[in-house]
């Protein structure tokens, strides 16, 4: 091969939002032993990708989640999202949501909304118009001067997602969201979270314990099981879009959460 | 807690009740009312209580008192309470030693304060600061226990630094504990601090009452205990409006 003199080699750039884990461990230590958490964990998302971890307690997917958002920081490994690497949170390239008890009761769900945006110093107009679209955007125009307390529980995931969103970040991060909801509000979420991802094109990465789920929700499914914590299986899920109730009933779905729950109870 | 107002007019009416059944004890004489002055006669002499200067003085001087004393074991045992919370291992060790000191009543000590400062300001104030000191530390070690861990991961994740950290989430989530240890230190310093002069002084209420007391001047007497009562539960509601105020949200 001829080497080319002022060219550097044509790599693309990684368009926004592509995660890439390479060879990831996590070790604990604690005083009697080392507890491997997590065990050269390799994965790559595509920009756009709407990609769920699933996989029984302590398998360490709301670790590797968290690694993501520059919340912890990994043993070895790697974690490089629009090409770079996250040493510690950047609101700019990844928004988080958590399980319910996160939004601040103190404040209103518009407030809520403006939290990333006031940490900033961003002008209180600004941060107004950006949180009143967020809010539109989850579907609770409207609701911006309620406190959380005079929310419900499906409404309040719909705040903590409008925070996630209110920066425009390329990848959205969601650590178990709708752990907490009833059944009925959980599969309305569902739909809900489907809409706007649809209608933003973030990438999203789900934790979550339900099979169903995840099936529901994914592009792309990764299996992991835990001591220590390792991907067993990545499994793509063609089934149509928009997902709808009947599908859950049908033998494509039933045959994705069956294989999924086959590596779940070898590994329990 | 909102109060409906039949239950707020039932309240009222405790306190009439009370003040009308001291005044009809005193007034047919089934108590003596050289040891019981009636309820009108104790208001009329608190009126002119609070006309003379010599009063007016001693009022100042507790007012101030109590507020120097105040002024220094709020922030300073805060600070302790805060640090304490803060690390793991000072938490362990100092919790329990604090529960210790707390259960000792703070009067057993007022001879040695007498013995160190003299009779005067500064054993006022000592006095007033250390019987408050306890329940400022114990209240803010529960304050900080108080922020959620989910609440500082939010912020973190959305890349606070550590000043916004202290003002956007440690604060807010404090204040209602806080404001209520505040309350509740208040109760204790104005203990202190009237114990102190009721104890060995020269001047301020406390020792205005002891004095009322011991010459068996029984209007003067009951006078200064409503006077001290009214102010005490003044300040009490004021903080517990603010309270309220501050903390709609903890419902």
């Amino acid at each position: 091969m001829q080497p080319l003199a002022n060219v550097t080699p044509l790599k693309p750039p990684p368009r926004a939002g592509a995660i890439e884990v390479r060879n990831v461990g996590q070790v604990f230590r604690t005083r009697s032993q080392d507890v491997v958490a997590l065990e050269d964990v390799s994965l790559d998302i595509k920009p756009g990708r709407f990609v769920v971890l699933v996989g029984p307690s302590g398998c360490g997917k709301s670790t590797l989640l968290m690694m993501m958002a520059g919340l912890r920081a990994q043993t070895s490994g790697t974690i490089t999202i629009n090409g770079a690497p996250i040493p510690q949170p950047d609101p700019d390239r990844v928004g988080v949501v958590f399980q319910e008890p996160s939004l601040f009761p103190w404040l209103t769900a518009e407030d809520n909304v403006e939290f990333p945006l006031a940490l900033r110093g961003v002008a209180k107009a600004e941060r107004r118009a950006k949180a009143q679209d967020a809010l539109k955007l989850v579907g609770l125009e409207g609701f911006g001067k309620r406190h959380p307390h005079e929310l419900s529980g499906g409404m309040k995931q719909r705040v903590s997602i409008a925070r996630g969103l209110v920066q425009d970040p390329p990848v959205l991060l969601m650590d178990e969201p709708f752990a907490a909801l009833d059944e009925q509000t959980r599969m309305t979420m569902g739909d809900e979270l489907l809409r706007i991802w649809a209608a933003t094109g973030k990438t999203v990465v789900f934790v979550t314990h339900s099979l169903t789920e995840a099936v529901y929700l994914a592009d792309e499914v990764i299996v992991m099981s835990p001591r220590p914590g390792r991907i067993v299986d990545h499994l793509q899920v063609s089934l149509p879009r928009p997902r709808t109730y009947e599908m859950l009933s049908g033998d494509a779905f039933g045959a994705l959460r069956d294989r999924i729950w086959r590596h779940i109870r070898k590994s329990a | 807690m909102q109060a409906t107002l039949t239950i707020k007019l039932a309240r009222v009416a405790i306190v009439i009740a009370i003040f009308a059944l001291w005044e009809l004890l005193s007034r047919t004489g089934i108590v003596n009312p050289r040891l019981l002055p009636s309820a009108s006669d104790t208001l009329a002499t608190l009126d002119d209580l609070l006309q003379r200067a010599s009063v007016r003085n001693d009022l100042m001087v507790t007012a101030t008192e109590v507020l120097a004393a105040f002024a220094l074991a709020v922030p300073f045992g805060a600070l302790i309470g805060f640090l304490i919370a803060e690390n793991r291992y000072f938490a362990d060790v100092a919790k329990p030693l604090l529960f210790f000191a707390f259960s000792i009543p703070k009067s057993i000590f007022l001879p040695m304060f007498i013995l160190v400062f003299g009779v005067g300001f500064a054993q006022k104030v000592g006095f007033g600061f250390f019987s408050t000191i306890f329940i400022v530390i114990m209240s803010t070690t529960t304050a900080v226990e108080s922020v959620k861990v989910e609440h500082l991961t939010v912020a973190r994740s959305y890349g606070a630094t550590r000043a916004q950290t202290a003002f956007r989430v440690y604060l807010p989530s404090m204040l209602p504990v806080l404001l209520e240890a505040l309350r509740i230190s208040m109760i204790f310093n104005l203990t202190g601090v009237i114990l102190a002069e009721m104890y060995a002084s020269r001047d301020g209420i406390g020792h205005q009452i002891a004095t009322w007391g011991e010459n068996f001047q029984m209007k003067q007497l009951l006078a200064g205990v409503v006077m001290v009562a009214a102010i005490a539960m003044t300040f009490n509601e004021l903080i517990r409006w603010v309270e309220t105020r501050c903390s709609h949200w903890r419902t």
